[in-house]
């Protein structure tokens, strides 16, 4: 009988397990997750937190007591996995017990990285990630007492906190210490855009701003104290400048470790019998050719279930990944497909604006980078036009694709810069 | 059972009687700026060595085996109808995030203007279930969209399903496998 284990139980984690169950009906499954809830849906924190949805539904899969009967699970509640033998595929367990196993899927997901400042652990000082953060924040906001909040880092977590802020009317001031907003993602001439948008709406902008630790005030609030010295003081601070995986247990494991698991098309690890998927995991890029943490809920889903598949003896490859960002708030949405730090001087640059777009895309031989503001519903269509002349140069742009384009207001020289290299 | 669209571009002229009888099916408020599932198109595509192709096209969703939106919603509000196979949708936890849209190779998502939530092509499968054939195809009177089960397509011989468009937007091409160690 073929043993899997399963550590961490987030959407990968759950993906995992429904697909390994699906082509293997009498796998014995092993799950250990260190929380005693279902696997839940971290980006859905922020939507809680506002009533957009019921805490029930940052639960997408359901309760673990109905994913275990559902699925046939034995599901270990409360265990955090210490380490993995990977020679031997054994797992330790906090109470010093080891268990092996055939196949093992690490899918421990990524933490909130908050850095060891002073002043961090204060009352009002919060990161974006778990549930009880979701609950945190939004038991705060309920109470009626906030006035101000600040968000350090503009980033996808921050600027849906920032979000949270807003809608309640609370005043609310977003730093960063990068020089503009998504920085890993987004132009410069897109970020002044997002600026103007986002100051449009009330909402307090500095950047260049590196947090140096935190300090409480003697009427309870709080203040940000940047290395530059700057002070920012508000009721709350959000910390959101960035995500750790959570590959800490893995020391010593010989599993390839760089940010996140190193692992193949199949996401396998280094070492056979063993896999990664989801935030914790290096998958290949297309762009690079190289391994890179890309954390989305799509992959998440798509890459636990490649790994199940491969688990239960089926042949099945992760592919098309793209560096993607997606920012949707206060009614507004921003999209980047590609590698913007890729881009060089000496590329072509296409920009576009008009009352409803603003589009900016870069190419050297290839395509490197789009940036699009307020074009939501057509996202998919450009995305996959960009990955699919990644992939193949000699594609054809189909007519149905061009056709949505023209429809939706995209000039032609858009459709024709990203459509150059067709003959 | 299982239901395949079909389309054929040839015998489509753009009239836009499918994408009325959506509109109609589906109580979609235009004049509120509320979009159309279906869409067609009459659209001149001018190439660049020269001549102009006039496209004749109606699209809605393609009702994609492995539909990526399925995986890419956070609340799980897509799903594939056991019965035709359709990808169908119970918008009551959406949150508007528009990931759908982005997994979606075609454009097919659309979102209400009141409230910003997902709807989109059900492929009228309540209809089907009732021995009736989707609106559109029941309005195209050219032939050229039809909707058939798995059996009546596979010995029609046609090679026009829908969601054979897929492969051309090469979402599926991964699925055989890339490069191995
Ligand atoms: C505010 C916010 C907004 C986001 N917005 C988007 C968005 O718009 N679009 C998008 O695609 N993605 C978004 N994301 C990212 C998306 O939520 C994640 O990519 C995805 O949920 C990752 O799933 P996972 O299963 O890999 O990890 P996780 O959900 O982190 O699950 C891993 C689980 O493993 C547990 N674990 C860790 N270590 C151990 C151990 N040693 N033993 C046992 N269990 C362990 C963890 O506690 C956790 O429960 C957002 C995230 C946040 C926080
Ligand atoms: S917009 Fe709604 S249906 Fe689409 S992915 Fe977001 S929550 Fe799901």
């Amino acid at each position: 009988m073929n043993k899997i284990a399963i550590i961490g139980f987030g959407a990968a984690g759950y993906c995992a397990a429904a697909e390994a169950r699906k082509w293997d009906p009498d796998a014995l499954i092993d799950v250990y997750t260190d929380a005693g809830r279902g696997p839940y849906n971290p980006m859905l924190t922020t939507y809680y937190v506002k009533g957009a949805i019921d805490y029930e539904a940052m639960f997408p899969f359901g309760s673990l007591d109905e994913i275990e009967e559902r699925l046939g699970l034995c599901i270990h509640r409360n265990t955090a996995v210490t380490g993995l033998d990977a020679e031997t595929k054994t797992i330790c367990l906090p109470d010093g017990t080891k268990a092996a196993y055939d196949n093992i899927l690490i899918s421990t997901g990524a933490s909130a990285f908050v850095p060891p400042i002073q002043g961090g652990d204060l009352p009002g000082v919060f990161k974006m990630r778990t549930a009880e953060d979701g609950v945190y924040l939004k038991k705060l906001l309920d109470g009626g007492k906030i006035r101000s909040g600040l968000v350090v880092g503009a980033s996808w977590v921050g600027i849906k906190v920032v979000e949270d802020l807003v809608e309640q009317g609370v005043d609310c001031t977003l730093v960063d210490g990068a020089d503009w907003a998504f920085s890993i993602a987004a132009f410069r001439q897109t970020a002044q855009r997002v600026h103007r948008d986002l100051e449009k709406k009330g909402i307090k902008l500095a950047f260049g701003q590196m947090l140096s630790h935190i300090e409480q005030e003697e009427d309870g609030r709080i203040t940000a104290v940047m290395k530059n010295g700057r002070r920012f003081t508000a009721d709350i601070i959000a910390i959101c400048i960035g995500v750790r995986p959570n590959v800490a247990f893995l020391k010593d494991s010989g599993i390839a470790v760089n940010r996140g698991v190193l692992v193949d098309e199949r996401m396998g690890t280094n070492l056979p019998g063993i896999y990664g998927a989801g935030d914790c995991c290096e998958a290949y890029e297309i762009q690079s050719g190289e391994r890179k943490n890309i954390g989305l809920w799509f992959n998440a889903r798509k890459q636990g279930e490649v790994a199940g598949a491969n688990m239960a003896g089926k042949r099945k490859a992760f592919g098309g990944n793209a560096l993607l960002n997606l920012a949707h708030y206060l009614d507004y949405d921003f999209i980047s497909i590609g590698d913007v730090a890729s881009c060089r001087d000496e590329d072509q640059v296409y920009e576009y604006e008009d009352d409803r777009y603003y589009i900016r895309a870069v190419r050297g031989e290839k395509l490197k980078c789009i940036n699009m503001i307020g074009t939501g519903e057509s996202n998919g269509v450009v995305k996959s036009l960009f990955i699919k002349y990644f992939e193949n140069n000699q594609a054809e742009m189909d007519m149905a694709s061009i056709c949505h384009l023209k429809e939706n207001g995209f000039p032609d020289s858009f459709i024709d810069f990203i459509g150059r290299d067709q003959h | 059972m299982k239901h395949v669209f079909t389309f054929d571009p040839d015998r489509c002229c753009a009239c836009s009687a499918c994408m009325i009888a959506c509109t109609d099916q589906n109580d979609i408020n235009l004049k509120a700026g509320e979009k159309c599932f279906r869409k067609t198109y009459d659209t001149e595509v001018a190439f660049k060595e020269g001549g102009i192709y006039c496209a004749y096209l109606s699209t809605a969703c393609m009702h994609c085996e492995d539909a990526p939106c399925i995986a890419a919603c956070p609340v799980g509000c897509i799903s594939k109808d056991a019965d035709t196979g359709f990808t169908i949708y119970d918008n009551t936890n959406c949150v508007g995030c528009k990931s759908c849209a982005m997994a979606c190779p075609f454009g097919a998502p659309r979102y209400n203007t009141e409230d910003g939530k997902m709807v989109k092509c059900d492929g009228c499968y309540i209809r089907i279930k009732n021995g009736m054939k989707p609106a559109c195809v029941r309005a195209c009177s050219f032939g050229a969209l039809d909707c058939l089960t798995e059996e009546e397509y596979r010995n029609s011989g046609s090679d026009k399903a829908c969601n054979v468009l897929i492969d051309q937007a090469n979402l599926r091409k991964k699925e055989a496998l890339g490069r191995w160690r």
